[in-house]
């Protein structure tokens, strides 16, 4: 899988390229909590190229949205493919984390 | 849809997950199962083989884990085997859905998606095996 992090004002964005499973889900854990120890209160995760999601990359999501939540940060999760978007359905998770069709409304948010 | 079996072997290194897609999409192709089935399919199997991989070897040697899929007129069935410790996914209580981030538990969660994606799980330990099979109603599928 590839990330892709770029910087827009205050606002940290995380591309997610491919497939986020167990193997893949330890790289982005640590690049988006590298991010909220250097203080960043703001994340975005584009999911618009992930392929793939599993329980593994679920657990990532969750856990930098406490940690997030915990610092007075806010993530924003955008432009989901349908399987992916199913995939947190599934686990419940769509009825708390902010979920949004589009980067532009994602960059809206904050 | 013809009746043919379809069998592999994976390593156990989480690093086969790659491995375990390509074959599952060759096998979907070949068979003319939709794509929404084959994420289906791939994301149990994944499920399973993470649960084996992170739990289920008290070594740190290689072991198999053979994956075989049967097609069959309404119904796909998955059976996964490995030699790991006695392990029964189905003992495990679906978790309570969660409301809000604050509450919500991570474990169990492959599990409960498990659940949600199949029709039919049944455990056999057998030989010092787990054989898990897994069944997915074909019923809603164009092919």
């Amino acid at each position: 899988m590839e990330i892709i992090e770029e910087k827009q004002s205050d606002i940290n964005i995380f591309r997610l390229n491919g497939r986020l499973d167990s193997n893949t889900s330890q790289g982005f854990e640590q690049k988006i909590f590298q991010a909220i120890t250097d203080g960043s209160k703001h994340l975005v995760v584009d999911f618009k190229d992930l392929d793939y999601i599993s329980s593994a990359g679920l657990r990532v999501i969750l856990k930098a949205t406490k940690a997030i939540k915990r610092e007075d940060g806010q993530i924003m999760l955008c432009a989901m493919q349908d399987y992916v978007k199913e995939v947190f359905e599934i686990a419940g998770f769509d009825s708390f984390l902010p979920i949004v069709a589009t980067m532009d409304d994602a960059l809206k948010s904050f | 849809m013809a009746k043919k079996e379809f069998s592999f072997e994976l390593k156990s290194s989480l690093s086969e997950l790659d491995n375990l897609c390509e074959k599952l999409e060759n096998f979907g192709q070949k068979i003319g199962l939709s794509k929404k089935l084959i994420f289906e399919v791939n994301l149990a199997l994944d499920e399973l083989f993470t649960n084996i991989i992170s739990y289920g070897f008290g070594d740190d040697k290689e072991h198999i884990i053979k994956v075989t899929l049967t097609p069959q007129k309404e119904e796909l069935c998955l059976c996964i085997e490995d030699d790991g410790t006695p392990f029964n996914p189905t003992d495990f209580a679906t978790p309570d859905v969660a409301s809000s981030v604050e509450n919500c538990k991570i474990g169990g969660l492959g599990i409960h998606i498990i659940r949600k994606l199949m029709d039919e799980i049944c455990y056999q330990r057998c030989d010092g095996k787990n054989i898990l099979t897994l069944k997915k109603n074909l019923s809603n599928e164009a092919s």
